[in-house]
């Protein structure tokens, strides 16, 4: 026992010896320290933001219990001779009651209804906040947390509602809330039945409150119908855990058609947990989405990483040749080897700690930043183990794999070697292992700058292609209460003011594609073309005058003609598809009833700008309400405009608050996801490339550290301030090059791929690669030389001196 | 204490092979204060390192006190080498990080002496090399002398049997140097056995034995009466 104590004792004296050496060896170098201490720190910085990020879309729709028994129903759209045309989220009212009824499968079945928001008031003050509609089942599919109330019968009885924790404090100031009666939209009282915690930011079905289905048909009369072919509403169910999906996809595939005959859709069920990140359908198959972007994601964080991790193993290598007097010495005296190695573990582990630490705090930081540009809600869960294990992981890692070279090679001399002659522990083994690194390094950071240029001009391009309309000043509101039925006072009283040069209502907004239909008829077509599918907008009078579409032939709806509320319009793809030589006058069956067309108009971006836009039809119907959309007038400031609009619309609509959406905003969103690419590759590729340099820049002052007699040797004989920073930069400028040699097809490969995801895009000119090219030689040798000019530039008697 | 018969040593490299050590028969008693002399590259070096253990020769045999140390393996010949021997180098080889005090405890550490024991060590020697006022200093910030005196300070500080010295005055001035050997010389006559490698004959002056050396043979042996006799 006493003899183990006092072996314990020794080693821990070691431990702290080395311990000693190791902090003092680092307060010697504080440069180098520094740079490879920082230069870790953001590497890993980087790579935990980038991994929160896609934790954060990974987890998405993952909250719930068994998160694999739930699924979503989607509707797959027949298209011509057997094919599926389209897959889409929406279903009808009847799908979720029938399949709950049906299969025993199916334990839990909800309709639920959209995230509009909607009025809600607690006898003051109302609020516009996301109410959605639910059959009670959501509770079953969904383990929201009840702080208070029952969660079996919360939502048994029409007027209940269940509310969020934010949004009773909103309400009251309290969570405190049960059975107190709040005001919706402006019609029924309603009492609060339940309080949930509020739920997670990354999930498909928000909300800030919830109500019974049963109220909705309540409010809504025309719901209460089962329509087996208005696709509306969203569908969840969940599913015995010992079912298959598979099989119940086959058995409920012609459920739809087995009510209406001549429907063309049929259901199918997806795990709710893919449609976020798997969302994308052809032929009813998942074939990617989201997915995609965030292997990419994945990919720079790791490559993030690794170049952080080359630095420092290659900064940890280059000194730990200082160092074998150090080990000469212990190993006179009488160290081990395995002392020794411990000893150089220890080190590049303590370094790697404090770089953990920092990138911590870094992370603490920049976190509220980084979700402010990428609109999400991310936090760090401390108490989550997987991110200690992850990070202690990751520390163990490059600790060890950085200090590993130094311990097992450097403990290896025979003391003797070392002490006498230093130099040769320098193995040609460690120089070239050294030089690779390096290439890999800058090798990813070429490939980086490139893909950032190309998708930085990709979404240049896709911002620039025309719309075809005018999306500035444009601004939209929800046809909501009375603005439908005094839409002609509304139209009168806003003209009047000044505050704006026109207004139209629309069936949709004009920012976002959200209707289609097939099955038209017009002069000429046959039978394959009623599978044509168009897209379709419904508007009234104006609709050209306010948008500021381009009329190609004809014109809008007019007063004038009284027959042009049986009239429609169609795109120039239109005209194209169907194949009209004089399309103004002719008789197209559209929906049913015969339409004359009045106008033709130049397509415009409705739905993604990427993509080539369907052929399109805008029809004259007054009772296709949706959205008011206006054009202000560009005479006066906007904010001055709104508050005019703000006071009229509250004059006319009182129970209502206003609330506008500037299309171009909106429009601004459709690019979002290619837009977080270019911000996150942009910010990280900047990262890994100043990481990337600060390991050149410590390296070349190893490198000419390390030079010093010889550049001594060299400047008494001769040598200018130029011959020797060539002789000293050169190198490097090699292995850079080299990177870039490799990096080029393989970046021009990756963006190729990348590209061709989209129908318009631009390529990748050689102006690129030429710029990345020189760019990477120019900070590369910008770096280097300053450490050369340094070296060159000393006085060569201290360095003879030396030694 | 030492006794080494028939010694070889050859270094190899891709070109040519170098005869260090050819044939070298001597011995060291205990208490004894020998100099090996020679020209440069006669493998006198060579002969210390092998007696430290440091190097391994081609052949022969070495007795230190009837054990054969050659035919040990290295874990065991680094055993030996810390409980038996204490080094001095020219360049003093001193850790730059460690203070002076650290320095000399150093190897007390890896021979797991135990903390106390090791303050108690450290303090003497360091009081009785002089250089108290000096313990919390690093090597830079220290003469060339007390350098080496802390070097001759970490060698002894773990009561070696046997201390090896490599020019021990190479790099000082002769004042410093004189004040080294002196300490060397007190060393051998509180009892240390003491082999020294050295260019300088008034170094070689402060030992009882001069073993002379050219081309890796013994060519000659002076015992150095002055100081043989005022030892005895």
């Amino acid at each position: 026992m006493q003899t183990l104590l006092m072996h314990l004792n020794t080693n821990n004296d070691m431990f702290k010896l080395n311990l000693t050496i190791a902090l003092r060896n680092l307060w010697k170098n504080k440069t180098s320290s520094m740079i490879n201490v920082s230069g870790l720190a953001i590497g890993l910085a980087s790579c935990m933001l980038l991994l929160l990020y896609v934790s954060y879309e990974w987890s998405f729709n993952k909250q719930t219990k068994d998160d694999k028994n739930v699924y979503q129903v989607m509707i797959n759209f027949d298209g011509p001779a057997g094919s599926i045309s389209g897959t889409g989220t929406s279903t009808p009212n009847t799908i979720a009651p029938a399949l709950k009824e049906t299969y025993p499968a199916v334990k839990a079945a909800s309709r639920i209804g959209d995230a509009d928001t909607r009025l809600i008031a607690n006898g003051r003050n109302s609020f516009k906040k996301i109410g959605r509609f639910a059959d009670a089942d959501i509770l079953k599919i969904f383990d929201y947390t009840f702080i208070a109330g029952d969660e079996a019968t919360a939502l048994n009885a029409p007027n209940n509602i269940v509310v969020t924790a934010s949004t009773a404090k909103l309400l009251f100031g309290t969570t405190d809330v049960l059975n107190r009666s709040v005001r919706f939209e402006d019609r029924v009282n309603l009492k609060i039945t339940g309080v949930i915690r509020d739920l997670p930011d990354n999930t498909s079905i928000k909300l800030d409150y919830l109500m019974p289905w049963t109220l909705f048909e309540n409010l809504y009369e025309w719901t209460k119908r089962p329509m087996w072919t208005n696709n509306n509403w969203t569908t969840l169910v969940r599913l015995n855990p010992d079912a298959n999906a598979e099989m119940l996809n086959a058995s409920i595939k012609g459920m739809i058609k087995k009510h209406v005959a001549d429907a063309t859709s049929s259901p199918m069920i997806f795990p709710f947990s893919r449609v976020h990140l798997y969302g994308t359908f052809t032929e009813g198959k998942s074939t990617g989405g989201e997915i995609e972007q965030l292997r990419l994601f994945m990919g720079l964080a790791i490559g993030i990483l690794l170049i952080a991790c080359i630095n420092f193993m290659n900064m940890a290598t280059a000194k730990s040749e200082k160092r074998a007097k150090e080990v000469g010495i212990k190993k006179t005296i009488g160290a081990t080897r395995a002392s020794l190695i411990s000893q150089f573990l220890i080190e590049s582990l303590v370094l790697t700690l404090c770089s953990a630490v920092m990138a911590i705090v870094l992370v603490e930081v920049f976190l509220p930043l980084f979700n402010n540009l990428l609109g999400i809600k991310m936090n760090i869960v401390y108490a989550n183990p997987y991110l200690w294990m992850s990070l202690i992981g990751i520390v163990l890692f490059t600790g060890v794999v950085a200090g590993s070279y130094p311990a097992f090679y450097l403990s290896s001399f025979n003391p003797l070697q070392v002490l006498r002659k230093r130099r040769s522990g320098r193995g040609m083994w460690s120089v070239s292992l050294r030089q690779v690194l390096v290439v890999v390094q800058f090798t990813f950071a070429v490939i980086l700058i490139i893909s950032t240029t190309v998708i930085y001009r990709q979404i240049q391009y896709l911002k620039n292609i025309p719309l075809g309309y005018d999306v500035n000043q444009l601004v939209e509101l929800p046809q909501d209460g009375q603005l439908e039925a005094k839409f002609e006072l509304l139209k009168e009283r806003l003209m009047k003011s000044g505050a704006i040069q026109g207004i139209c209502q629309l069936s949709g907004s004009m920012a976002d594609y959200n209707s289609n239909f097939w099955g038209m008829e017009w002069p000429g077509s046959t039978e394959t073309d009623r599978h044509m599918v168009f897209s379709q907008l419904a508007t009234t009078y104006d609709f050209a005058k306010t948008t500021g579409l381009k009329l190609v032939e004809g014109r809008d709806f007019s007063r004038q003609f009284s027959s042009d509320t049986s009239a429609m319009m169609l795109s120039v793809s239109a005209v194209k598809v169907m194949n009209l030589v004089h399309p103004i006058g002719k008789i197209v069956k559209y929906q049913g009833d015969l339409r004359r067309v009045v106008g033709v108009f130049q397509d415009f971006i409705w739905g993604a700008p990427y993509r080539k836009q369907d052929p399109m039809v805008v029809a004259f119907r007054k009772e296709g309400t949706g959205y008011v959309t206006l054009r202000l007038n560009p005479a006066n400031t906007p904010s001055a405009n709104l508050a005019v609009v703000e006071r009229i619309v509250k004059d006319i609509n009182p129970a209502y608050p206003v609330e506008f959406k500037f299309v171009d905003e909106l429009y601004g969103q459709k690019l979002k996801s290619q837009k977080i690419l270019g911000l996150l590759s942009n910010i990280f590729g900047g990262l890994a490339i100043f990481i990337s340099c600060l390991g050149l820049f410590g390296l070349a002052a190893y490198s000419a550290e390390q030079r010093t007699k010889e550049i001594g040797v060299r400047k008494v004989l001769g040598a200018s301030v130029a011959n020797l920073m060539q002789l000293l930069s050169l190198g490097f400028l090699k292995m850079v090059v080299l990177a870039i040699v490799i990096a080029i097809p393989v970046a021009n490969y990756m963006m190729n791929s990348w590209l061709k995801k989209f129908d318009f895009h631009t390529g990748i000119s050689w102006m690129i690669i030429v710029m990345a090219a020189i760019g990477t030689i120019a900070i590369a040798l910008l770096t280097v030389s300053y450490q050369a000019y340094k070296a060159a530039k000393a006085n060569p008697v201290d360095a003879l001196k030396y030694e | 204490m030492i006794k080494i018969e028939n010694l070889e040593k050859v270094y190899k490299t891709e070109e040519i092979e170098t005869t260090a050590l050819n044939g070298i028969n001597m011995h060291v008693k205990t208490g004894e204060f020998v100099s090996i002399m020679g020209p440069s590259g006669c493998g006198k070096s060579t002969l210390l390192n092998v007696m430290g253990l440091l190097d391994k020769p081609e052949s022969g045999s070495y007795k230190f006190l009837e054990t054969e140390l050659l035919t040990m393996n290295d874990k065991q010949r680094s055993n030996f080498r810390k409980q038996n021997m204490g080094f001095v180098f020219q360049n003093f080889n001193l850790i730059d990080e460690l203070t002076v005090f650290e320095n000399i405890e150093l190897p007390l550490i890896y021979n797991k002496v135990p903390a106390t024991e090791r303050k108690r060590l450290v303090n003497e020697i360091i009081e009785r090399m002089n250089i108290v006022n000096r313990s919390g200093h690093f090597p830079q910030q220290l003469s060339g002398g007390q350098q080496q005196r802390v070097a001759v300070a970490r060698a002894l500080v773990t009561k070696p049997k046997l201390v090896l010295a490599d020019e021990p005055t190479g790099n000082l001035d002769s004042s410093h140097g004189n004040e080294v050997m002196e300490l060397l010389c007190e060393l051998n006559e509180q009892g240390t056995t003491i082999v020294m490698v050295t260019h300088s004959s008034h170094d070689a002056s402060f030992s009882n034995r001069i073993i002379n050396l050219k081309d890796g043979h013994v060519i000659s042996e002076k015992i150095n009466k002055s100081r043989t006799e005022e030892l005895i």
